[in-house]
Formats: C-alpha cells, sequence, structure tokens
C-alpha cells in the first residue's frame, strides 16, 4: 500500500513501522535507541511523528507504530521539534559526561538551564548493550530497578559468570558509557577481568578465552588456530584469492 | 546482617520452585512464596530459579529489583511498613517516619543492628480511612501518632532512644 | 444453606473489612461467636456473621443487627455482653453505641437514616456489609449467579455486548472506556484463544475501593467475568490482584473454588458451550502494572513495562490474544446490568457517564470511607452532605481527584457535577475514584512534590519523558518547598510537562503532570509565596514554616505542650504558652490539637 512521508508518497507493507519504511526511502528521523540490529524499541520518543488516519491526527512513536492505512505522516512541526528539543535538553543533562549528547544539545539549542546534571555520567539508558548481550545469548547485563533508579548492571554488581568479556556492550553503545579497559594480556569490563588470548600470526591479544569457548560451544566449530579478527580475514582473503587463480 | 549460607532450607527452596511448572510466567509467583517463608531472596534460591524456568540469572535479578515486594536483604523480626499513601501523607507519615529514625536509627530499607526491626515505606495499604497506617509484620495500627509510635514499637520488645527531656 | 433472607431469629453482622479488623473487629467476631454458643439465656437462633467493609471506616468497628436493622458503631469487645443482654436478649437498644449526629445530638437507630449512608446508591458495593464473602450461598441468597443460566443458554454472545454496550457503563478503573465498545471491539476478532483480565492492582494512594470490593464480594467479580467470557468467547480468565491485599487473595480464592464446585466455572458451564476458568496472579508490588499492557506483561512473567499500543490488546493482548481487561468496579457492576437491563442501569447518571461510582473519601474530612453515588452528583454533595465536612471545623483547600494521574480542585469547583468528563476539563479526571480531602493545613507545592515523588519511584523507566521528565519536575518542585524556588522555575515545569503529556510511552508518564499541573492553575499564589516570599502558607514545608503561639488566645490547657513529641512547648498552666524554635521539629502536632486555634504560622 502507499502513504505520504512528507509529502513523499512511498510504497509500503502492512505491519511495517513508520521508522522502517522512512528509512527504506532514505527519509531521516533522528533516533537515540534504535539500532538496525534490534530496530525500534520506543524508549527514547525522539522518533516522534505526526500522523494522520482519516479525520485523525496524533503523535506517534515512528518506530513501534505499525502502518496499516493510508496515513499522512509529517516528520516535523513545531510541536515535534519541541518535544526533541526537550529529550535532548534532559538526557544532555542526565549524561553530562557524554560528547555526543552535550553535541546535541548545542545542535538543539538547550544548554542553558536550571537542571543539575551529572559530569560522570554517560549513559543515556538505550539499551543497546542489553540486547548485544541478550543477543549473544549471554544476558549478563540488564536494566534493574525501574522508575529513576533505573540502570544497566550485572547481579549486584558483581562479576558475573555469565559474562564472556566480548566486549560486544561496549562497542554499540553510543556514548562509551562501557569500560572496557585492556591491559597487560587482560580485559577488564562490569568488574571482571579476563586473560586475553594472542593471536598467532601477529601476537595481539584480541579475545578472551571465554569468548572463544563460547563461540566454540554455540556454533560446535572448532576455528582452526586462534588468528584476530585482521588475521583471520587476510587468511580467508588468500585462500579465496588462491582458488581463484587455482581456477583459472 | 549477615546471613549464614549453610543455614539456607534448600529443600524449602527446591520445595517451593517445584510446586510450579517451568515456565517463565511462573517466576513471580516462586519469588513471592520465597520471599514470604524466608523475608527475603537469598541468592540461591534466585539461581535455582532461573534454572527452572530455563532463563538468564539476570532476567531473574531484574525482576526481583523492579518489584518493591521484594527484598535482596533480610528483613527484620518485626517488618515495620510506614504507609507514605496520599491520606497518611497529609495526616503526617513523614513526621512517623522521622520519629522512627529518632527511636530505632534506622532509616527506610534498613534494618537495626540487632535484627530485631526493619522499616519500610509502602505506597498504599488501602487503609486510608484510618490514616495514617503503619503495619508491623500482618498487625495494621490506625491512627499513629508520633506519641503513640513509641509505646507501639516498645510493645514489640523494641528499645528505644526516649527523648530526652 | 444461607439464612440471609429467610430467617428466624437475629443475625448479627460484624464488619471485617481492613479498616475495622485494624481496630479489632475479628475480636468483637469471635467474641459474639463464643458468647452465643450454647447459651441458655438466649432464647432465639443467632447467626453471626464476619461481612466485608460497610464503608464507614472513620466510626468502625461497625456490628448491624437484623432484621431489627440496628447499627452499632465503635464498638469493642467489651460491648458484647451488653449487646447480647439488651439487644438480642431484651429487644432493646444500647444508646450509647448508637450514632449520635454532632450537631442536632439525635441518636439514629438504623445506618439506612443517617445522612453518610441514606444519600449514597449502592450498585456495586450492593453486597458489601450485608454478606459473609467467604459464602457462596449468601451471595446466591442476594440474588448472585440467578441469571447466569438464562445468560448462558437463552442469550446470544452478541446480545450480552448489545446490553453492556446499551447500559453506557465507562470503565471504572481511570480510563473511562466505553466496557461495551470494548468487549465488541474483541468478540469481533475471530482468533482464539481469547482472555479476560480483571485489573485489581489498585495502586492509588488513598483508593481502596477495588479491595472492599474483591474482600467483600469476590463472586460479584466472578460472575462479571463469566458473563465476558461468554460474550467474547474466552476460555480463561486471570485476576491479577496486587500482592499487599492478602485478604483480597484469600476471599477470592475461596470465591473461585466454591463457583468452581457449584458449575459457575469449568467445563460447560451449566451445561452450555461455555468452557471458562479462573487463576490468580499476585502483583508484586508495582504501580505502573495497573496500566493493561504493563498488567499484561506481567503476567506473561516479565517486568512491568508498557507497550505501545498502537493495537489494542482486544486484539492482541495477553501472549499476543485477543484480550478484555477491565477494573475490579467495572466487573461487580455486570450482574446488575444483567440482572435488571441496561436501561435501569442507565437511568442513573449523567449524559456521558451511566450510573454509579465508588469513592474513597479520605483525607481531612469527618466522615472517612466508601461512598457511592450516582455520577453527577456534586464534590460539595459527597464531601458535606455525606463526608461531614471538614474535620476540625478546618477551612476546605482543595480535593485531589484520580490518584497520582489526577489533580487538585479548588473551593471554587465545589457545586462541579462529578463524571468522567467534568473532571478531565478541570484539569484533573476521575481515576479510580480516590477523593482525597485537603484543608488549609495541606501545602498545595508539596502536595505537587509528594505526587512526584511517588511516580518517580513507580514509573518503569522505559521511557525517556517520564523517567526524566519526573525526575526533574522532582527536582524542582523539591527545590521549591526546601525555599531555593526561583520564578523562571514555573516555566521550565510547564515546559518539562508539555512533553511528559505528548511523548510518554504510556498514561502513566501522560499524567505525571497532573498534580503539578494543576496546582499551579488553583494555587499559583502558593507557589509564588515559596519562591518568592520564602513562606510556606500551609505550614508545612520546614524550612519555610514557623509556628508560633498566639498568647491572647492561648488559655493555658497544656494539651499542646503534653503532646509535643520534642518538648519544645513551654508553660504555665492557665498561662500563654510558647514555642522554643530550635527543638520545634515543625511537626504540627500542636496546630492540629489546639481547640482555640491559638497556634499559628508566621
Amino acid at each position: 500500500m502507499k502513504i505520504k512521508i512528507d509529502g513523499i508518497e512511498i510504497e509500503v507493507t502492512s505491519g511495517e513501522t513508520i521508522l522502517e519504511a522512512a528509512k527504506k526511502s532514505g527519509i531521516n528521523i533522528p533516533t537515540l535507541c534504535y539500532s538496525p540490529a534490534f530496530g525500534g524499541k520506543g524508549h527514547c520518543r525522539m522518533c516522534m511523528v505526526e500522523v494522520k488516519n482519516g479525520n485523525a491526527t496524533r503523535l506517534v512513536a515512528s518506530c513501534t507504530y505499525p502502518i496499516s492505512s493510508e496515513i499522512e505522516v509529517k516528520t516535523s512541526t513545531p510541536a515535534i521539534e519541541k518535544i526533541r528539543r526537550n529529550i535532548v535538553m534532559l538526557i544532555a543533562k542526565r549524561a553530562e559526561g557524554s560528547e555526543l549528547m552535550q553535541e546535541m544539545a548545542k545542535e538543539y539549542g538547550c544548554t542553558d538551564n536550571a537542571l543539575q546534571g551529572d559530569p560522570n555520567e554517560r549513559c543515556i539508558l538505550c539499551r543497546l548493550c542489553c540486547y548485544a548481550c541478550e543477543e549473544m545469548g549471554t544476558s549478563a547485563i540488564s536494566a534493574i530497578m525501574r522508575g529513576i533508579e533505573k540502570r544497566i548492571a550485572t547481579p549486584y554488581d558483581e562479576p558475573s559468570a555469565a559474562c564472556i568479556g566480548c566486549g560486544a556492550c561496549a562497542e554499540i553503545c553510543p556514548t562509551g558509557a562501557i569500560e572496557m579497559l585492556e591491559e597487560g594480556g587482560k580485559r577488564t569490563i562490569w568488574n571482571k577481568t579476563f586473560e586475553l588470548v594472542t593471536c598467532e600470526k601477529c601476537g595481539k591479544p584480541f579475545a578472551t578465552r571465554e569468548q572463544l569457548n563460547y563461540v566454540k560451544q554455540k556454533s560446535g566449530i572448532e576455528m582452526t588456530g586462534r588468528l584476530c579478527e585482521s588475521c583471520r580475514k587476510r587468511e580467508v582473503a588468500g585462500k579465496m584469492s588462491q582458488s581463484i587463480v587455482e581456477l583459472n | 546482617m549477615a546471613v549464614n549460607a549453610k543455614e539456607l532450607d534448600h529443600q524449602k527452596i527446591s520445595q517451593i520452585i517445584d510446586s510450579y511448572p517451568g515456565e517463565k510466567r511462573y517466576i513471580l509467583a516462586m519469588m513471592q512464596d520465597i520471599q514470604k517463608h524466608f523475608n527475603y531472596l537469598p541468592r540461591e534460591a534466585m539461581e535455582m530459579i532461573a534454572a527452572h524456568v530455563n532463563a538468564p540469572f539476570s532476567r531473574i535479578y531484574t525482576m526481583a529489583t523492579f518489584y518493591k515486594a521484594f527484598s535482596l536483604v533480610p528483613k527484620g523480626r518485626y517488618n515495620i511498613k510506614v504507609c507514605d499513601g496520599t491520606a497518611c501523607h497529609i495526616k503526617g507519615s513523614n513526621v512517623l517516619i522521622d520519629q522512627i529514625y529518632k527511636l530505632l536509627g534506622i532509616k527506610p530499607g534498613e534494618t537495626t543492628e540487632d535484627g530485631l526491626f526493619s522499616i519500610e515505606t509502602v505506597n498504599c495499604l488501602g487503609a486510608c480511612a484510618i490514616a495514617p497506617v503503619m503495619m508491623v509484620n500482618e498487625r495494621v495500627h490506625p491512627k499513629v501518632t508520633s506519641s503513640s509510635i513509641i509505646e507501639i514499637i516498645k510493645s514489640y520488645g523494641g528499645e528505644v532512644n526516649e527523648p530526652a527531656d | 444453606m444461607s439464612p440471609l433472607t429467610n430467617f428466624d431469629g437475629k443475625m448479627i453482622l460484624v464488619c471485617c473489612g481492613t479498616g475495622c479488623q485494624a481496630n479489632g473487629s475479628m475480636d468483637i467476631y469471635h467474641a459474639f461467636q463464643e458468647q452465643l454458643a450454647d447459651n441458655k439465656a438466649v432464647e432465639v437462633k443467632t447467626y453471626t456473621k464476619s461481612t466485608g467493609c460497610n464503608g464507614w471506616c472513620e466510626k468502625g468497628p461497625l456490628v448491624k443487627i437484623m432484621p431489627d436493622d440496628i447499627t452499632y458503631i465503635q464498638v469493642s469487645t467489651k460491648d458484647v455482653p451488653e449487646i447480647i443482654e439488651k439487644t438480642i436478649i431484651n429487644h432493646k437498644l444500647v444508646e450509647r453505641l448508637l450514632y449520635r449526629d454532632p450537631v442536632t445530638k439525635k441518636r439514629y437507630k438504623s445506618h439506612h437514616d443517617i445522612d453518610f449512608y441514606k444519600k449514597q446508591h449502592k450498585v456495586a458495593l450492593r453486597n458489601i456489609g450485608e454478606i459473609d464473602p467467604a459464602s457462596i450461598d449468601d451471595y446466591i441468597a442476594v440474588g448472585g449467579y440467578a441469571n447466569l443460566d438464562k445468560l448462558l443458554n437463552q442469550m446470544t454472545p452478541d446480545q450480552v455486548v448489545e446490553e453492556v454496550l446499551a447500559s453506557g457503563l465507562r470503565g471504572r478503573g481511570g480510563g473511562g472506556f466505553p466496557t461495551g465498545m470494548k468487549w465488541k471491539a474483541c468478540a469481533a476478532v475471530d482468533r482464539y484463544p481469547k482472555y479476560v483480565i480483571c485489573n485489581g492492582d489498585e495502586g492509588d494512594p488513598g483508593a481502596f475501593m477495588d479491595r472492599s470490593i474483591m474482600e467483600g464480594d469476590p463472586h460479584s467479580v466472578i460472575e462479571g467475568m463469566i458473563t465476558c467470557a461468554y460474550a467474547i468467547g474466552a476460555s480463561a480468565g486471570y485476576i491479577y490482584v496486587r500482592d499487599e491485599y492478602g485478604l483480597a487473595i484469600k476471599n477470592l480464592t475461596k470465591a473461585i473454588n466454591d463457583a468452581r464446585a457449584r458449575g459457575y466455572l469449568g467445563k460447560n458451564i451449566l451445561g452450555s458451550n461455555l468452557s471458562f476458568d479462573i487463576e490468580i496472579v499476585r502483583g508484586g508490588g508495582a504501580f505502573v502494572c495497573g496500566e493493561e499492557t504493563a498488567l499484561i506483561a506481567s503476567i506473561e512473567g516479565n517486568i512491568g513495562e508498557p507497550r505501545d499500543k498502537y493495537v489494542f490488546p482486544t486484539e492482541k493482548g495477553l501472549w499476543g490474544q485477543p484480550t478484555v481487561i477491565n477494573n475490579v468496579e467495572t466487573w461487580a457492576n455486570i450482574p446488575v446490568i444483567i440482572a435488571e437491563g441496561a436501561e435501569k442501569f442507565a437511568y442513573l447518571g449523567t449524559e456521558g457517564s451511566k450510573g454509579t461510582k465508588v469513592f474513597s473519601l479520605v483525607g481531612k474530612v469527618v466522615n472517612t470511607g466508601l461512598v457511592e453515588v450516582p455520577m453527577g452528583t456534586t464534590l460539595r454533595e459527597i464531601i458535606y452532605g455525606i463526608g461531614g465536612g471538614i474535620q476540625g471545623g478546618r477551612k476546605f483547600k482543595a480535593v485531589q481527584t484520580g490518584g497520582p494521574s489526577g489533580g487538585c480542585i479548588p473551593e471554587s469547583l465545589l457545586d462541579l457535577q462529578v463524571d468522567f468528563d467534568t473532571l478531565t476539563k478541570a484539569g484533573s479526571m476521575m481515576g479510580s475514584g480516590g477523593l482525597i480531602v485537603m484543608d488549609d493545613r495541606t501545602c498545595m507545592v508539596e502536595v505537587a512534590r509528594y505526587y512526584l515523588n511517588f511516580l518517580a519511584g513507580e514509573s518503569c523507566g522505559k521511557c525517556y519523558p517520564c523517567r526524566e521528565g519526573i525526575k526533574r519536575l522532582l527536582e524542582i518542585t523539591t527545590r521549591i518547598c526546601e525555599g531555593k524556588g526561583q520564578v523562571e522555575d514555573l516555566d521550565l515545569l510547564k515546559d518539562i510537562s508539555e512533553t511528559l503529556v505528548s511523548a510518554s510511552l504510556c498514561a502513566l508518564g501522560k499524567t505525571a503532570a497532573n498534580p503539578v499541573m494543576s496546582t499551579l492553575k488553583y494555587f499559583r499564589n502558593e507557589y509564588l509565596a515559596h519562591i518568592v516570599d520564602h513562606k510556606c502558607p500551609a505550614g508545612v514545608c520546614q524550612n519555610l514554616t514557623e509556628f508560633y503561639i498566639d498568647a491572647e488566645l492561648c488559655k493555658g490547657c497544656t494539651l499542646c505542650a503534653k503532646n509535643c513529641p520534642v518538648d519544645a512547648i513551654k508553660g504555665e498552666k492557665k498561662k500563654a504558652h510558647a514555642i522554643e524554635q530550635e527543638k520545634c521539629i515543625k511537626c504540627g502536632q500542636c496546630i492540629d490539637n489546639c481547640k482555640f486555634q491559638a497556634v499559628k504560622v508566621r
């Protein structure tokens, strides 16, 4: 079916979210908690848009709103811009330690207010780290507590038996709020210290033992040789070009 | 107050957990039964629940910290719940909370050194007509005042810091 | 066998709702049982029953004697022998236990003649206080389940939906959504299984109507749910009860078991096509679980985080299946609609809000308790006509309706005819029916701060506007109460509130700003007094309050000094007293106790 976003007519499938449809058509809607890996979760409300369905108009979160009729969408109105500005103001104050958020606050012109900020905080509670950990199958971290006390943690804030030190959480975090220290062949993350395994080829420490064991356990595949990502890529590329040469 | 892990009744925990199917929708019920019996949620009990329903431990822990019915540390022999619901609040429940701090030295969420009393504030006990309300374990105390509270705590064997004359 | 309606002898009904139980009514119940058993002096047959909440908690423990229709108030166990001797044996009244009107000094025998009850109209509360909630026979004796056979075997599901639609019944939990429309939408979905849920998570502080219905008349809820199950084609029902309501859970459990034993629940109920059963799910202590999608998440075994409702639960609810979820009081009304018809039900109430509503009238009002009146009754009639006005002869300031999602209504709107739409227009909402009466000793800024503090801990914490917005609103109002507010704060409060309304994911966030916005609207001067004058006119905010004794009005009765918890008041008998400011903790006991209004706020 067809819908209109900002006057542009686009083809969509029933059940698709407005955000997904917009992204496919190259229309930009700002988000803070969205990632292509996990889709829209509805946490940040930055993606609010105005939807006109028949005679009714209302504001909805485009990342969770499933399209089921021929609606007309506006991605920006004064009301929507006000919402985005205030959300950025609130989050920038919350996560005063995040450069990303301070830049956004400047962009939205909401740096001047009488609220108390926390300069040590970077977490914006987008929960992408939790989704990544869940996707890994480890679920070592989660969003504990509720309300204003909500935060990301391992159970009891203690080293988690389930954590394999893969660092996927730190990698996906948009504000660098997860501390991952690597020093002397060891990696420390979420209060747990792991020994890093070194690459057979280049000698660089690249993964934790637990990580490799976990991958083996889950996939049932034993990797031939302990190679870091770049060396493995080079090896695979090498093998491929060799087979191309042989074919020719 | 430390709890000796050796004293934990594993059999009782198993008995409670096994009485429910191993499905995630019974997690809350299992935790409630354990909370009621042990007066808190022992870590081992939560780990056993996780195993029983095949869920990650972090999920059980998340639920235990989200729902206020649960305590991760043992409560006192007499658990005081001071209602801070609106009706009680406008009748001065926060004064009672301050009073208890003066009498027992504990703030909401804490337990006395001797393990006798713990205090928490609750949002509404549904007995608004007899505000301000205070519960000690299952017993409801109606229309508590900053004077009558001294007698109530004494009646449970509490040694109070009497106000100086 | 229930002798409820047709009995020989005397029936003693002892109120055992939570309020009266806290005042020892269980002991009174046992005392009657013990002292009447094998009592040779009693010639008539006697039946002693414990009932649910009579609603007049201020005057409990209540004991009623039938068929004489006597209501004794503030009874204690010591009174039991006298009641047995005078009333049961000698058919005389124990005058001192009868209610006495504080103005006319007249004593009333029956509670039916007392203003508190006379002006009420009980529909949802029809049985409570009249039956033993643990007895299914009592429920049947007063007409319960009487229409179930006709419903299941003679009416069609569509006819049932139409009847509920015609009644105009709107959800009593807070949303006020037309119940018939909800059932109709769910009945139209051709996907099974379907579910019926009762929302017994009553989380509004100050509200206890659902508790009294679940405790005092559990079968009315069950009968309502069976009716819906038939109408939409559901096979399983869940009653979600907040964990704190132990007695409600106990009485509901017994009621479900008894209903099942009689064939009202289970397979092919009363020989019809309907197979339906009910399970109780205990809440975990979370106000947000009163929101329907959070409640559903909780039953599913998750934390109570709400979801965007672009597709309604009637289409995709519990476990993704079509689900009808209604509040306890809504369910309690259903059997009446089926029994007496939609037209009779719709006779009461206003154009947009049919029927009656149960309110919990609490706070600084003389008669606190549960009150059921037709929609359209004015606030004045409820607070003064039934509630007896403000305690201690103090001045009415505001009434808070709708719990933390509602707002404060000032004196100028006392003649508002209460219904869903009038309350929303006034900047508040019906909510579950909490009416918290406030007097001049209540600080409206502190009330806003109190509700924000409540919501800060109860918000699920998932969406940004709610979690961060409430946090900042709380921060600002706390600052104002401490005397550190700025005038610009008022604009910031408004700005953040607007975002809460427009961008929050669920109703908790969307209505979280109501307390602060409504108090700002009607009590802006009080905010300014805190910010500009550094004073709390109500004498509540401790940093901005000073109590003093007016020497001209003080009679030296020493009542204040005797009750001061920190011994801060000094003075000789019959001479003017004075407060030692350094010792004073601003608890307000003195100003509340003084019969001469001699203690004042500076």
